[in-house]
């Protein structure tokens, strides 16, 4: 797993086709995860072989680890019916149901994805930790990619955690495309014990050619968003029209910005019983704050209006960093590309601050 | 604030993993069962292992098969019992209030900050609490009641709908040396009501307090919330002294599932216990 501060990472440059045979030589130990070719789209998937995937990819409709650390549907308890009817009696016998699984390695996280994993992590394993979250976690080892392109909706930069990765946390390895070659870091002991190739130590050279790419980058994003001041600028302003406008002209609550966001973590737990009353399930499924029930209690809603629905979520992306001391959002742009209506919460938050 | 996790029970396979996961619920055997009202009964629950529960801390309650609720705890006696009032309002409450003395249910907990029964010693505490509301604040009562010399004046203020809609009225009796204001909004079943019609806020009005020496707990309904706590507020309660305990919907109780967020806030494990001043205002909240 990822934070330990102590090791040392390397940077190497590795030739394209011997780093995919190295991605090969897993195949024993580890389940293969990367971004695989769909018509004109891209989406992470089991691979059995390198020749799958298709690094060049913009990005995913799914997020990579929300899909594969945090699974969108499992089963958290199975029950056992002991007595004759459910309810009575002698109550059902309650195991809880531990994902066992082998290793897995997804290659190719974009930056923004593998700071959305950290972020996950923060929700996960705090003082409480999910210990199906944690499992699956463990066994994950993670190959981010730096970006090679920008995409139309992409806003990583303005908060940081795009197009190029910094920092320690949301990977084991971090690769860098350079034409020909990667530049390989390895971030964790995980990885320095896992990567080998032939490589060259990577020179001056080679990491101010990746500052180059990073430039040239930086310079190409056509959506920003300015989150200075933004701390607090949202709930001090659940008024302003634009959120009244935004939910009765565009907004469905069709949740698919949080079905698609990388770093949405809410989820709803259900309890099932067979028709033949012998076994039940409790098991979990994301959810969303779209929903309207979402926020129900007895006697009352605490959002029962599509307006404040929709300002949670932007809000919760974009204005909350006191909950865990960052930004919500790390600017994949998917809910801007999903929302059926072309919602921007890059343009609420510009028409708040600008009044 | 989380404290030390229970052991799950011996009929729960995996406990080799011990304390481990949080969403493995264990077993409490119902030892009593008090009917309250004609939706609320108070269970009594015996558990196997010590639960190192505070006033104002809850439990998720539940059922396999059924679901979980989140419940404040009561009554805690320190000796392996506690109590959980529990009005019946949907699926869960529902099942649960149809077990009987004996049965067994499943529990997982305790969870969240209490109330800040340290920062209350040696003031006068004032508690104010609406129907049902009165339950996580009952084990503040009985902690007064134990260690009555670490607080001032102690007053009682309680207001209900009807007296149909009262809670632990018999009670009330035995808490000796507290000052009692329970209210009524409508008195109408024949003259048994000994109490005074009103509400809280006319109780308020009516309770000798001294402000600037008393901590005030609070909770119900959250609109009672807000309109007493400016009322209190304004007869000059510091605002670092008045308390508030929320409810929201909770499906994990562990700060995971989202659902009890509240501007950032988990209610579940920064609350449901607040300073009133940090919730006052904020976007969707009622206070």
């Amino acid at each position: 797993m990822t934070g330990e501060s102590a090791f040392r990472g390397s940077e190497k440059i590795i030739a394209k086709g011997d780093f995919f045979l190295w991605i090969d030589s897993l195949r024993d130990k580890f389940l293969l995860i990367g971004p695989v070719k769909q018509g004109p789209h891209a989406s992470f998937g089991r691979i059995t072989s390198s020749e799958d995937l298709h690094m060049e990819y913009d990005t995913t409709m799914l997020p990579p680890g929300k899909l594969y650390l945090f699974q969108p549907k499992e089963e958290l308890l199975r029950f056992s019916n002991r007595s004759s009817t459910w309810g009575k009696g002698k109550p059902p016998l309650t195991e809880e149901v531990l994902p066992e699984m082998r290793q897995q390695v997804i290659i190719g996280i974009h930056p923004c994805d593998a700071n959305a994993v950290a972020y996950l992590d923060l929700t996960f394993l705090g003082d409480l930790k999910d210990p199906y979250y944690e499992a699956r976690r463990k066994k994950t080892f993670i190959i981010a990619l730096n970006c090679a392109q920008i995409g139309p909706n992409c806003f990583c930069s303005s908060v940081g955690a795009g197009p190029f990765l910094h920092g320690e946390s949301g990977c084991d390895m971090l690769l860098t495309d350079m034409g020909e070659y990667y530049l390989v870091e390895t971030k964790t002991a995980w990885a320095g014990d896992l990567f080998k190739g032939p490589s060259r130590d990577a020179g001056a050279k080679d990491l101010s050619r990746k500052a180059e790419i990073e430039n040239a980058l930086l310079r190409s994003f056509t959506k920003t968003v300015n989150i200075k001041g933004l701390d607090k600028l949202f709930s001090e302003n659940i008024d302003h029209p634009v959120w009244r406008r935004t939910a009765d002209k565009k907004c469905l609550s069709c949740s698919n910005c949080v079905m698609v966001c990388p770093t949405c973590f809410c989820y709803n737990v259900v309890d099932e019983i067979s028709i033949d009353m012998k076994t039940g399930t409790r098991h979990r499924q994301w959810d969303a704050c779209q929903d309207e029930k979402f926020a129900a209690v007895h006697g009352g809603n605490f959002r029962q209006r599509r307006e404040a629905r929709l300002r949670q979520f932007v809000t919760h992306k974009l204005d909350q960093t006191w909950q865990y001391g960052r930004c919500g959002t790390v600017g994949c742009g998917r809910c801007i590309t999903w929302c059926p209506t072309c919602i921007d919460l890059t343009e609420i938050a510009r028409e708040i601050q600008s009044s | 604030m989380v404290s030390d996790m229970h052991r799950p029970d011996r009929d729960c396979k995996g406990d080799t993993i011990l304390m481990k996961n949080p969403l493995l619920p264990f077993k409490a055997r119902i030892t009593g069962v008090r009917i309250d009202t004609d939706d609320v009964r108070t269970l009594t629950l015996r558990l196997k292992t010590h639960l190192d529960m505070k006033p104002g801390q809850f439990n998720m309650i539940g059922y396999p098969g059924v679901g979980e609720a989140p419940i404040s705890a009561s009554s805690i006696n320190g000796k392996g019992e506690i109590q959980h009032t529990i009005r019946a309002v949907g699926r869960v409450t529902g099942f649960i209030s149809s077990l009987n003395e004996g049965s067994e249910i499943f529990i997982r907990g305790p969870y969240g900050k209490g109330w800040p029964m340290d920062a209350a010693e040696g003031n006068d505490l004032l508690i104010v609490a609406g129907g049902v509301g009165i339950a996580p604040l009952r084990p503040v009562i009985h902690e007064v009641i134990k260690k009555r010399g670490a607080f001032g004046k102690v007053t009682v203020i309680y207001g209900v709908r009807d007296e149909k809609n009262a809670v632990y009225i018999d009670e009330l009796e035995e808490w000796k040396d507290i000052h009692l204001l329970v209210t009524a909004d409508e008195a109408t079943g024949g003259g048994r009501w000994k109490y005074g019609t009103g509400s809280v806020l006319t109780s308020i009005d009516n309770a000798r307090i001294v402000p600037a020496k008393t901590s005030v707990f609070m909770c119900g309904p959250e609109i009672m919330m807000r309109l007493a706590g400016n009322k209190l507020l304004m007869k000059g309660i510091l605002a670092s002294r008045l308390y508030v305990s929320l409810e929201r919907r909770m499906k994990c109780g562990i700060g995971h599932c989202g659902h009890c967020q509240h501007n950032g806030r988990f209610v579940c494990k920064e609350g449901p216990v607040f300073p009133y001043k940090e919730m006052r205002g904020l976007p969707d909240g009622l206070l």
